[in-house]
């Protein structure tokens, strides 16, 4: 009989289950709906203490504890996943497409024999085959696939599923396993865990925000974004490309791994919106984005558009806001 | 010392990227296509470690004709080698049959290190750095925004991104396989004059052998993102949609 097991494998740092996590069980529930599915929530750690009382959106909770496990490595994880992965048997694993899940995907898929569906959006099942829909080519795409049988690994891009609908009132039967395999001398060591420096401005705590993404073109037009900013008593912030040119200091990048932001105001200037990016500003109480390709995925997240050129726009609408000031 | 950088060819997202009459693939005549971008930084990251310790780096550019034009400014750039490797239009996208049809000429060159993208922007499955790891059964991680090697102890010690700013440092054992998600630096500007002398004399190995044909997940159905939830947009010249975000920020007691 074909298996209806979901495995999720869980992200977490510092005893907390990451938001990705919560996302995948939400994702699980939603496709459980049909019957006779049954979802299992793996967590990888050296201390199972923060995980077992948790009241997950899942059938069972099993925790694999190893002290190798207490902070992320890709070649330990891999290993205790192949053999955990091949005792319960799913039909669907799903992982985040973060960092972490993007790390485990590869090796265990060619351990496992399973294809990896990455960048999904959207899952849902017709009779025994799974359909996904994943995001392509910085969101501008979206591809429709299906694995008709045996098992799949998916990646589930962040933000996809409401983080809340992973929990539920009930906590699920939790079971703490030893790893099946001895994760010492591994040739991947981890050393540690560095805290971010907030170097000038906590983008974080800064209500009014102006993103310069790649549209921007030079260090030189951030001038004009920066006085812009100022004019609406707010800071500038930037996606990875801005920052990767070392226009910005990594403090100022907004998303999946740079800051996660909830301003009032989100004024995208020249930002593409890819998926990387909106993970971070998406919650965003108003965003205009400006960016002249019409196609550009950032208007699927924005309440408001344009197709102006930004170095255009950027000195009229400075002026406009100091004149409404009476500066 | 010597590195390996992959490169991929892919659509420049950044261009309108036209659906095939077939409604699962791209129409290949209209595809403009660029270096991924995780790529360039791979390669970035390659040249910064033949700066510190003389490595030998081997650019290896996969796509079609326009990944020799890449193979051209990867030896502008500063790259001593130069790998070819043909993989037709439909076949793109797919790590899993790149990965098979890369790792015996990864083996064979005897790196110790080889580095790509994190990610690709056509990317339908799991990473390539990882896949080719597992195949050669080498130690891996990526997402990496700096490398450093002691090359006397043959460890490399990277750092790996995790959300909200935080970075894990990590060691590993080389030879090994690293995905780059952005270099230590920008990656370098190539003068068209030595990318145009690199073209003429350039001498690329061609990787032989058929790409693998096994069935991977393919491509149902391809769209255009979601119109139903675009934003609401708003007319007219530069002067015009200033008017009106001033209004929408007026409304809202922004300013």
């Amino acid at each position: 009989m074909t298996s209806r097991e979901i495995v999720v494998v869980a992200e977490h740092m510092g005893g907390e289950l990451s938001d990705i996590t919560l996302e995948m069980l939400a994702c699980s529930r939603e496709l459980t709906h049909s019957v006779g599915w049954h979802v299992t929530c793996l967590i990888l750690t050296d201390d199972p203490k923060p995980f077992e009382a948790l009241p997950l959106a899942s059938d069972r909770t099993i925790v694999v504890q190893d002290p190798a496990l207490g902070s992320f490595n890709p070649l330990a994880s891999a290993r205790v996943l192949q053999h955990v992965l091949k005792d319960l048997s799913p039909r669907l694993v799903l992982l985040g497409n973060t960092g972490v899940g993007m790390d485990l995907a590869g090796l265990l898929s060619y351990r496992l024999g399973a294809p990896v569906i990455s960048g999904c959006a959207r899952i849902r099942t017709e009779g025994e085959r799974i359909v996904f829909t994943s995001r392509l080519c910085g969101g501008k795409l979206l591809a429709q696939r299906e694995v008709q049988s045996g098992l799949a690994i998916a990646l589930l891009m962040p933000g996809s599923f409401h983080r809340e609908s992973g929990m539920q009132d009930q906590v699920p039967s939790a079971e703490v396993r030893r790893s099946p395999e001895s994760l010492e001398a591994l040739p991947v060591r981890f050393v540690e865990l560095v805290e971010p420096k907030t170097e000038d401005v906590d983008v974080r705590k800064v209500p009014i925000l102006v993103a310069a993404g790649r549209g921007i073109q030079s260090k030189e037009n951030l001038e004009g974004v920066e006085t812009l900013a100022k004019e609406l008593r707010g800071a500038v912030c930037a996606t990875r490309p801005v920052v990767d040119q070392g226009w910005l200091p990594r403090s100022r990048q907004v998303g999946r791994s740079g800051m996660i932001v909830k301003p009032r105001l989100y004024l995208a200037l020249g930002v593409s919106g890819a998926p990387e990016h909106v993970e971070g500003m998406k919650d965003s109480e108003l965003i205009v984005a400006v960016n002249t390709d019409p196609e550009a995925p950032v208007f699927d997240v924005a309440h408001y558009g344009a197709t102006v050129d930004v170095l255009e726009l950027v000195p009229i609408l400075t002026e406009k806001i100091r004149t409404l000031r009476g500066g | 010392m010597k590195i390996a950088a992959i490169l991929r060819q892919v659509p420049d997202v950044v261009e309108e990227l036209v659906i095939a009459d077939d409604g699962r693939s791209l129409a290949e005549d209209e595809v403009m296509y660029v270096t991924n971008e995780a790529d360039e930084h791979a390669l970035e990251q390659a040249l910064i470690l033949k700066g510190r310790h003389g490595a030998t780096v081997t650019a290896v550019s996969v796509g079609g004709d326009e990944a020799r034009d890449a193979l051209a400014t990867a030896v502008a750039k500063g790259a001593d080698e130069a790998v070819y490797v043909p993989v037709p239009f439909g076949d793109r996208g797919d790590n899993h049959r790149l990965a098979a049809h890369l790792a015996p000429a990864m083996k064979e060159g005897g790196y110790d290190l080889v580095l790509t993208g994190f990610w690709s922007a056509d990317q339908l499955d799991a990473g390539l750095a990882g896949l080719l790891a597992a195949h050669l059964s080498l130690p891996y991680v990526g997402g990496l925004v700096s490398v450093a090697v002691d090359a006397s102890t043959k460890k490399a010690t990277v750092r790996k991104e995790f959300p909200g700013g935080r970075v894990g440092v990590m060691e590993l054992d080389l030879p090994a396989l690293l995905g780059i998600q952005s270099a230590e630096q920008p990656p370098r500007y190539a003068p068209v004059s030595k990318v145009m002398q690199a073209k003429r004399t350039l001498q690329a190995k061609e990787l032989g052998g058929s790409f693998p044909k096994e069935d991977g997940v393919r491509i149902e159905k391809l769209l255009k993102s979601d119109p139903a939830v675009r934003a609401e947009m708003l007319p007219g010249d530069a002067k015009a949609v200033a008017d009106q975000i001033v209004r929408l920020l007026r409304e809202r007691g922004i300013v």
